[in-house]
């Protein structure tokens, strides 16, 4: 028996595989005290399994674990007291950043706070310089003084970057072993180590915030570990990373950054899956609603695409890490995204959110905005009496008269039409946000499927798809336990990077090929090593390159090949021609290319995948007048998810409705459920989308 | 058009204008553009109204694009699909010559000229006839020299005119940099044709141009909000140009503003002011206009869009043949975005902030120091290859606001802190330099209720090769000035480090040979404060004390805080310090 469990804001998601049966379970989450929740989730797993908590606990192997720990303690600033060591004469790095601004006529924003403070934050006599020879010795008498300053100032995590490590560890390796040996007691994250990048910034800040969360995530980690194992657990523990993958948890504890961005990680590698189960699509366009927003990740060819520009909190004003993760956008636009109209008469929906506390008008929580799901409510996509399987009934008096009074009159429009426009512009801009991902991927939505995961996702999902030309949707069974559900699927795996630069005028065959084979060696270490017993194992090269001058390299594949020949090298080269077509609309065939960096990454499956397995609908259903913009009120079937018979061709409009979501079949959509419990909508055109510029959203950029 | 219609599709052309900026910002191969960002999209109606930029550089953007819009109309009045037009003449529309616009006409099926798209990028060299970008010395466009392009056709039926581009790669240095850059350009337009053409045929032709219409008035509607809300005021504001090539004793330049709430408009006048100088600060039509524009929004502007329709509502008065306005060829205008245009920006912008409290904000800092020079020579590290581009090393320079600190990195008032700075590892990957040092200097901030940006130390120099180094900074004499009691930020000051380590003071501006081992040193301008320093919460006083922004002397002598040795807050002396009168204390000017 295996489990997942994602911990969220507001729910603890606990998915259960058991000899070939998936099942989901929702306890709240307990900020205080995580692992409580995830016990409280066993405990409401046992009791609908009518076992005693231990006895379930007993018979799992293997617990992946999704978490926002360390990502809150980051953005509240509640992790451990930070030092930050580098280069001499060049301390502000932290602050200084790399520019750039946003809303620049918006004069109230303050400049960001240096992550660690400029207090605490000391120069080391020494330099390396960009082709990593050493400019000035390391001065290991002054690193020896600052380790006492650093127990004097009482200091519990030290982060060390210095200037081109990457091209030269020497000083970083022994600034870490001073400090081993001088402050044994303190953890340390040295910047080479870590996040071999170039640009001191970013590789800077993904090491003070590593460095910040160890003392903390050991703790929890070690916590987690022992109350498990208390209440029976004897499996393994893995976490999921920010790459997509799951790690041990021991691994994390020691590089916890590995961690952070794990959230969003998940939802496309659980779309990926469904979308290989339930479509032959190429493309896969995943994205996942939330109260306060809306990711989206492209997977092409089954792979799930990587970045190192992932802010942590809002562009530049958040941080950078530069620590590779997986490339997700998002947007302020979810089902607790408020809806406004400004003095110009312009409606925005986003980017401020009711979130859960006091969250939309309808939940009689003391929220007064109108919100998306208001909107929803007022539209009739919701059943005000069978909200999370009836155990809450929505206002539905209190949304109309919020959206009459802040929406219609405004806006001079009934109050449908007021609603219908909140739910067109909330879809416009998710659609942006898609539109943005896919054209720098260069992906053509027509092509994809879109997977639409989270628990708000069905209020749009077919909308969206018609306004981006997607010839199927899916909504996944686990749709709305996106994540947990990725967690069970995730592979065991992780990738290892060495910077080295070659150019195709005077490509360094015996450079590279060191440099793959010593990869490879460390690919294989992992999979002998932590992916021992794997069902099966992968890896996969890749190089990062540009052409000359350009700083911004561009990811190429290079398949399970770790080594190079001329002909190699002629792919490698098309290949790089290709992808930058792709992302620019130019190549220029006839310039060298630079490579700058050669990467692997092993992958280790450590089980086969389980598919759910739908019972077969009985066929019942209910009738309810919904308003749907451009055609207005239809009487539209409503469908209990598990009532949907197998197979069945159905038609629009439709309401599909589970405990945990409500999916919108506009008028025209064809959709059907699948043996996996997957409900598959072809979007049509439908008279909707004719009449309108379906979609609709957003807030004019200057418009905040 | 509802405004649900109008947000949708204001949404979509946006959508469209940032795929234009991802495609310059990553394929290009300057500097200037993938490390710094100094580059704008945006689209324009086909009768040339600004309807939608992507968020970038507001010196490059606000008045321009319509400029360059029509003067290409004049030469090739029939705007046929496939073509595509390089213009950078300053005495036809565009910023300054270094800027490369790139123009393309959106035609629909039927063959009508429907929009244009543009994408302007700041160029690593443009020929002139010193490696630098910012001919601040020229006595005219002969002695900058640079290639000038006056709607010139680069590409018909999709297909590139050699003729143009090979005069270009003989006269630019570097000329492989410049053309990875041109393809950049051209991929950012046809990816900016090509969606517009995709949105027409989606949703008619005939709805974007009511779009455009009901956008550019509802922008409007926005701006004559905001200035409604304004006390009326007739402003007649002064400021001062440091000394330079060309104005032996600096340049004195007058503004005259009117704010006129019941109106709801808004004067800027600028024709007080001398005829074209015999250097290279000379105005664009573009950039004189733009500047006040900067001034205005950055004062009022929260929430409006920037285009065309708010834009009626601030009328800007420039001469003919006038240094701070129009200029007459052959008058050089190489650094038309920074040094007069930055002085017409901050004080518009200080002279709205004396209005009233929350409106306006305190000046920037001047530029262009050697922190952000044009660097040239041979890269022996690539078999004594040329290079020549911007580096951009830390320029902080930001205002205080009325209700904050300054944004740190605002480089200067023009670009509004959207410039990039390179990483050190960047800059030295990419030239043969070592930067040496690169930090904030303690004390330079603009003291005052919210503080300005102090000034930063950047210290850097070739490694084994020489090198030439062109800056040309403003704000050595005259500093950025505090608003509403606040002080003035540090000034700029330039030296010279010879291989013992000896420091000499350098000029201003102008090109400076570095030979192997020795370093230039550039202290970059602080900014200008806001409201009274005495009037700074003694707490953030206190912090900015414990982390090194400012001297506890400082904070005595000019904040009026006392702090104890263990920088905790002695009450009652400062109680004392702050009822002592203004005049018992130093003036709250950077030292």
């Amino acid at each position: 028996m295996r489990f997942a469990v994602d911990t969220g804001g507001t729910f603890t998601d606990l998915v259960i595989e058991d000899e070939g049966h998936l099942s989901v379970h929702k306890s709240s989450t307990v900020p205080a005290d995580p692992v409580q929740g995830i016990l409280d989730a066993f405990e409401v797993a046992a009791a609908e399994r009518g076992c005693a908590r231990r006895e379930l606990l007993e018979r799992g192997t293997m617990l992946v674990h999704g978490t926002t720990r360390g990502l809150n303690a980051v953005l509240t600033r509640k992790v451990a007291r930070t030092a930050f060591l580098t280069t001499e004469g060049h301390p502000d790095i932290l602050l200084l950043r790399e520019g750039g601004r946003r809303d620049i006529f918006n004069q109230r924003q303050p400049y960001p706070e240096p992550y660690v403070p400029r207090s605490l934050t000391f120069e080391v006599p020494e330099r390396v310089g960009a082709q990593g020879e050493v400019v000035r010795e390391l001065d290991e008498e002054a690193v020896a003084g600052l380790a006492a300053r650093l127990r004097r100032e009482r200091v519990e995590a030290v982060a060390v970057c210095l200037l081109w490590s990457i091209a030269n560890p020497v000083h970083e390796l022994r600034v870490g072993e001073l400090l081993r040996e001088l402050l044994p007691d303190v953890p340390v994250t040295l910047s080479h180590r870590l996040n071999p990048c170039v640009r001191e910034y970013r590789r800077a800040s993904a090491t003070a915030i590593d460095a910040s969360l160890k003392p903390l995530m050991t703790a929890y980690i070690s916590g987690l570990q022992g109350r498990l194992r208390d209440a029976g657990f004897g499996g393994r523990v893995l976490m999921v990373t920010s790459a997509g993958g799951a790690l041990d948890a021991g691994d994390v504890a020691a590089s916890p950054i590995h961690s952070l961005n794990s959230g969003p990680a998940m939802a496309p590698v659980a779309g990926r899956f469904f979308a290989g189960l339930d479509t032959t699509a190429p493309m896969a366009i995943v994205a996942d609603t939330g109260g306060t927003s809306y990711d989206v990740s492209v997977v092409r060819d089954g792979r799930i695409p990587w970045t190192r520009e992932s802010w942590i909190g809002e562009p530049f004003r958040g941080h950078m890490t530069g620590f590779p993760s997986v490339d997700v956008r998002s947007v302020g636009a979810g089902g607790g995204s408020i809806a406004w109209v400004d003095r110009g008469g312009l409606l925005h929906v986003g980017p401020q959110s009711a979130g859960a506390d006091p969250g939309p008008v309808c939940y009689g929580r003391g929220g007064t905005r109108p919100t998306m799901t208001d909107a929803c409510l007022v539209l009739g996509y919701l059943d005000p009496g069978y909200f999370l399987g009836g155990r809450s009934a929505l206002d539905i008096e209190a949304a109309r008269e919020a959206i009459r009074t802040q929406i219609a009159e405004p806006l001079g429009l009934d109050l449908l039409e007021a609603a219908g426009a909140v739910h067109r512009l909330a879809t416009e801009r998710m659609v942006g946000a898609i539109e943005e991902i896919s054209g720098q991927k260069g992906v053509d939505p027509a092509q994809a499927v879109l997977v639409g995961g989270g628990g708000a996702a069905g209020f749009n999902t077919v909308a969206i798809a018609r306004r981006l030309g997607c010839r199927e949707v899916i909504v996944p069974i686990m749709g709305p336990a996106l994540s947990a559900a990725g967690a069970l699927i995730s592979e065991l795996s992780r990738g290892f990077e060495t910077t080295f630069r070659t150019t195709t005028e005077a490509f360094d065959f015996a450079g590279v090929n060191a440099v793959l084979a010593d990869l490879a060696d460390r690919a294989r270490a992992f999979i002998a090593g932590p992916g021992a017993g794997a069902v099966e194992a992968s890896v996969e090269f890749s190089a990062e390159a540009r052409y000359p001058s350009q700083v911004w390299e561009l990811e190429v594949q290079m398949g399970a090949e770790g080594a190079l020949d001329a002909e190699g090298l002629e792919r490698l080269k098309k290949a790089f021609h290709e992808v930058h077509r792709d992302a620019f609309a130019v190549d220029d065939p006839g310039s060298p290319i630079e490579f700058e960096s050669w990467h692997v990454r092993a992958r280790c499956r450590i089980t086969e995948p389980v598919l759910p397995e739908a019972g077969t609908g009985d066929g019942t259903r209910l009738e309810r007048d919904i308003y749907l913009p451009g055609v207005g009120t239809v009487a539209a079937e409503v469908w209990r998810l598990e009532a949907v018979p197998v197979g069945a061709e159905l038609r629009g409009p439709a309401i599909v409705e589970s405990a945990t979501t409500t999916i919108v079949i506009d008028d025209g959509a064809v959709f059907t459920r699948r043996p996996s419990g997957t409900i598959h909508v072809v979007p049509g055109t439908g008279a909707a989308a004719a009449a309108v510029p379906a979609g609709g959203a957003a807030t004019g950029r200057g418009g905040k | 058009m509802d405004g649900v219609r109008m947000a949708v599709i204001s949404n979509r052309l946006n959508v469209v204008v940032e795929a234009m900026m991802n495609t310059v910002f990553r394929s290009s191969r300057s500097g200037v553009l993938n490390s710094a960002h100094d580059f704008s999209c945006c689209i324009v109606s086909a009768d040339h109204e600004l309807v939608m930029g992507a968020e970038s550089l507001p010196i490059h953007m606000m008045s321009g694009p319509d400029l360059i819009s029509r003067a290409v109309l004049r030469f090739h009045p029939e705007m046929r699909r496939g073509d595509a037009y390089l213009h950078n003449s300053p005495y036809n529309g565009n910023s300054h010559a270094a800027d490369h616009a790139m123009l393309v006409p959106v035609v629909d099926d039927a063959g009508v000229h429907r929009f244009s798209v543009l994408a302007k990028a700041h160029q690593a060299d443009c020929g002139n006839s010193k490696p630098t970008t910012y001919m601040t010395d020229a006595r005219d466009v002969y002695e900058e020299g640079t290639l000038l392009f006056d709607a010139c056709r680069v590409q018909t039926d999709y297909q590139d005119n050699d003729d143009i581009l090979r005069m270009l790669r003989l006269r630019v240095r570097v000329p492989d940099q410049w053309w990875g850059d041109y393809l950049a350009l051209i991929g950012a337009v046809r990816l900016g044709e090509r969606r517009v053409l995709e949105l027409g045929d989606e949703l008619g032709w005939d709805v974007l141009q009511e779009f455009v219409d009901e956008w550019l008035a509802y922008s409007e509607g926005r701006m004559r909000a905001a200035i409604a809300e304004l006390p009326a005021g007739r402003l007649s504001l002064s400021t001062r140009h440091d000394p330079f090539p060309g104005i032996p004793d600096g340049l004195d330049i007058k503004i005259g503003v009117e704010v006129r709430p019941e109106r709801e408009e808004i004067e800027v006048d600028l024709t007080e002011n001398v005829d074209c100088l015999p250097n290279g600060l000379n105005l664009t039509e573009s950039t004189a206009a733009t500047a006040a524009l900067i001034g205005v929004f950055n004062s009022i502007g929260e929430g409006v869009p920037p285009n065309a329709g708010s834009l009626r509502r601030v009328r800007v008065r420039l001469r003919d043949g006038c240094a701070v306005g129009v200029p007459r060829h052959p008058h050089s205008c190489s650094a038309a975005t920074t040094n007069l245009a930055d002085r017409v920006t901050n004080a518009v912008q200080r002279g709205m902030a004396e209005l009233a409290e929350g409106i306006g904000l305190a000046e920037c800092g001047a530029v262009i120091p050697a922190a952000a020079a044009v660097v040239s020579g041979v890269d022996p590290r690539s078999g004594g290859r040329p290079f020549v581009n911007q580096i951009f090393l830390a320029v902080t320079g930001g205002a205080a606001t009325p209700w904050s600190d300054a944004w740190l990195t605002i480089f200067h008032v023009g670009c509004a802190g959207m410039l990039r700075r390179d990483s050190v590892e960047i800059a030295e990957m990419t030239h043969p330099i070592r930067v040496s040092r690169q930090r904030l200097v303690s004390d330079t901030e603009g003291a005052g209720r919210f503080r300005g940006a102090p000034s930063a130390e950047v210290e850097y120099g070739p490694v084994g090769t020489s090198m030439t180094v062109a800056y040309g900074s403003d704000g050595a004499v005259h500093p950025a000035l505090g608003v509403r009691g606040g002080g003035a930020g540090g000034l700029t000051r330039h030296l010279r480090r010879d291989r013992s380590g000896e420091l000499t003071e350098l000029s201003s501006q102008g090109l400076v040979e570095l030979a192997d081992g020795e370093r230039i040193v550039s202290i970059t301008a602080g900014g200008g404060g806001y409201g009274p320093a005495v009037d700074r919460d003694p707490a953030r006083v206190q912090e900015d004390v414990r982390e090194g922004w400012i001297s506890p002397r400082r904070a005595r002598d000019v904040y009026g805080v006392a702090l104890r040795e263990d920088l905790s807050i002695d009450e009652a002396a400062t109680a004392l310090l702050r009822a002592e009168p203004a005049s018992a204390r130093p003036p709250s000017q950077a030292s």
